[in-house]
């Protein structure tokens, strides 16, 4: 038998045609995309009564085309669960299940994908992959819980088509995981950037450092916000390059990567999704460098559809050419800034997780932390909990009037920090709840 | 084989479609059932690899809903 030898290793792009198409290009191709998946929509009961007839064009598209919400998904897969009116397939059809947490309250969001719908969706993760610089021949390690949560799981396959060699660490603890990490000579890893902390934390526990025991080069990280000092630890920690991904249950796969030409920068799956940007309140588009929350249009699959669909990220899209990779698809600056519906107001002030996080990771000494948001005396307070490390010494009270001085400063509002005892606070592997509004009312 | 450049030859697309059509073919008319499991898993894969060269997209799975396959590998009458 012939041998095909190692996959091409030296080209920049997994499909260099369409992710350097010229952007007019690439508007009309995602018009012939959305136009082929709006026929199929007709199929799905829910989607032939929802869209309008004759769509002529991708702005008579966003214009006529209502903005779908969680709850419009949720309440249609009641109607018969466990999909209801959604599909546009035969669910027979599907290969695998996946669904939703369920954190924000909601049930959950249960999905199939049919043996096309998983190929594309697994293609689009060897995109991002590929370009964030995993090549053939590297061993790789996915750290999750290969459960019904689809997180990581893409990730996975990816790097099986890519011809990487995977560890499937899904049942495994964190010191067997690193023990893995360390012997199998990982280079590649993917896991939420809160339980990369905890994998840290475990090495240190164990008298390992990773940084040069290990021959870790690429964290890829996802399924959770998290602000740059996170990233600055996890590299830190690992000795390795970050980079930040996203995807969604709703979609089977990964929108945005973070693009090693432009740090903290992530492209957009443009061949895969269309991303409006829209204004919290009016719901009008805001411009390039302007916040708002992203609602995505999957092109790709064809069990599940999504069409105009609200996900409360939020997030500042920037134009392509402000990165020199070559790629036309656009960028979200800073990757996914937070959650809309994560967003409150504490005496006048809007609080995101992601904000309290990026001052308290600042701070080396802290390994875990809790935020409580609760009313005292009549006044709403954030109560911040922070978890030292053992080596912060003998007296680490300093570290909470240092803590509260900085998220004065940057945040503007001061909060009661409290010290918790070593191990107290929760550790978290997948979508941390670090969160907690106590509040009444 | 490696190259910065990256792309198909007019000559490999040719190969790259070919493929795709017989396969698609096979996957809807085969009834052996191995062999048409593999031919739509194949199927897939290069409708991926059209779809990354922007070459096709329109593939859907419906067409195969009450195509092949008996568990004795025939059609059902």
């Amino acid at each position: 038998m012939a041998s095909l030898g190692p996959a091409p290793a030296r080209a920049e792009y997994w499909n260099r045609k369409t992710e350097t198409l010229p952007r007019a290009e690439l508007a009309k191709w995602q018009w012939r995309k959305l136009r082929r998946a709006l026929a199929h929509a007709q199929e799905s009961p829910f989607w032939r009564e929802r869209l309008p007839g004759s769509i002529a064009s991708l702005d008579d598209y966003v214009a006529r085309v209502p903005l779908l919400y969680k709850t419009d998904l949720i309440a249609a897969q009641q109607v018969a669960p466990p999909y209801g009116t959604l599909p546009s397939t035969d669910p027979a059809l599907g290969i695998r299940y996946h669904q939703t947490s369920g954190t924000s309250g909601h049930p959950p969001m249960r999905t199939f994908d049919t043996a096309r719908d998983w190929t594309w969706a697994v293609d689009m993760w060897c995109t991002a992959l590929y370009g964030a610089g995993v090549r053939s021949g590297q061993q790789g390690m996915v750290a999750f819980g290969y459960g019904l949560f689809m997180g990581f799981w893409g990730m996975h396959y990816a790097m099986e088509r890519m011809g990487c060699t995977v560890v499937p660490s899904g049942a495994m603890d964190s010191r067997t995981r690193i023990r893995l990490i360390v012997d199998q000579g990982i280079e590649v890893l993917g896991c939420t950037p809160t339980y990369a902390l905890r994998l840290i934390e475990t090495a240190q526990e164990m008298g390992i450092d990773l940084t040069s025991e290990s021959k870790l080069k690429i964290v890829v990280t996802g399924a959770e916000p998290r602000p740059e000092s996170t990233t600055r630890a996890i590299e830190k920690g690992f000795g390795a390059r970050v980079y930040d991904f996203a995807g969604m249950t709703e979609l089977a796969t990964v929108f945005m990567f973070e693009c090693p030409s432009l740090r903290g920068s992530c492209h957009i799956l443009e061949t895969g999704v269309i991303e409006e940007v829209l204004h919290p309140e009016t719901r009008r588009p805001v411009g390039y460098g302007e916040q708002g929350v992203r609602v995505m249009t999957a092109l790709g699959r064809e069990g599940l559809q999504v069409f105009r669909y609200w996900t409360d990220d939020l997030v500042v899209k920037r134009p392509w050419s402000d990165c020199g990779c070559g790629r036309t698809w656009d960028l979200y600056e800073g990757g996914i800034m937070g959650r809309r519906d994560d967003m409150r107001k504490i005496r006048g002030v809007s609080v995101t997780p992601a904000m309290v996080e990026d001052v308290v990771r600042g701070f080396e000494e802290v390994s875990e932390f809790q935020t409580v948001l609760r009313t005292v005396r009549g006044l709403d307070t954030i109560i911040v909990r922070v978890e030292p490390r053992p080596t912060a010494g003998s007296d680490p009270s300093g570290i909470c009037e240092l803590i509260s001085t900085e998220m004065k400063r940057q945040i503007g509002i001061r909060p009661e920090v409290e010290l918790a005892g070593a191990g107290s606070l929760p550790r978290f592997e997948v979508k941390a709840a670090r969160f907690h509004d106590e509040r009444s009312g | 084989m490696t190259n910065g450049r990256a792309e198909l030859s007019a000559g490999q697309e040719r190969q790259l479609r070919e493929c795709y059509a017989t396969l698609l073919d096979l996957a809807g008319s085969c009834e052996v059932p191995a062999v048409n499991a593999a031919a739509r898993m194949a199927v897939a894969e290069l409708h991926a690899a059209l779809e990354g060269q922007a070459l096709a997209f329109d593939y859907y799975s419906h067409r195969w809903i009450g195509a092949p396959v008996a568990e004795n590998g025939r059609e059902p009458e």
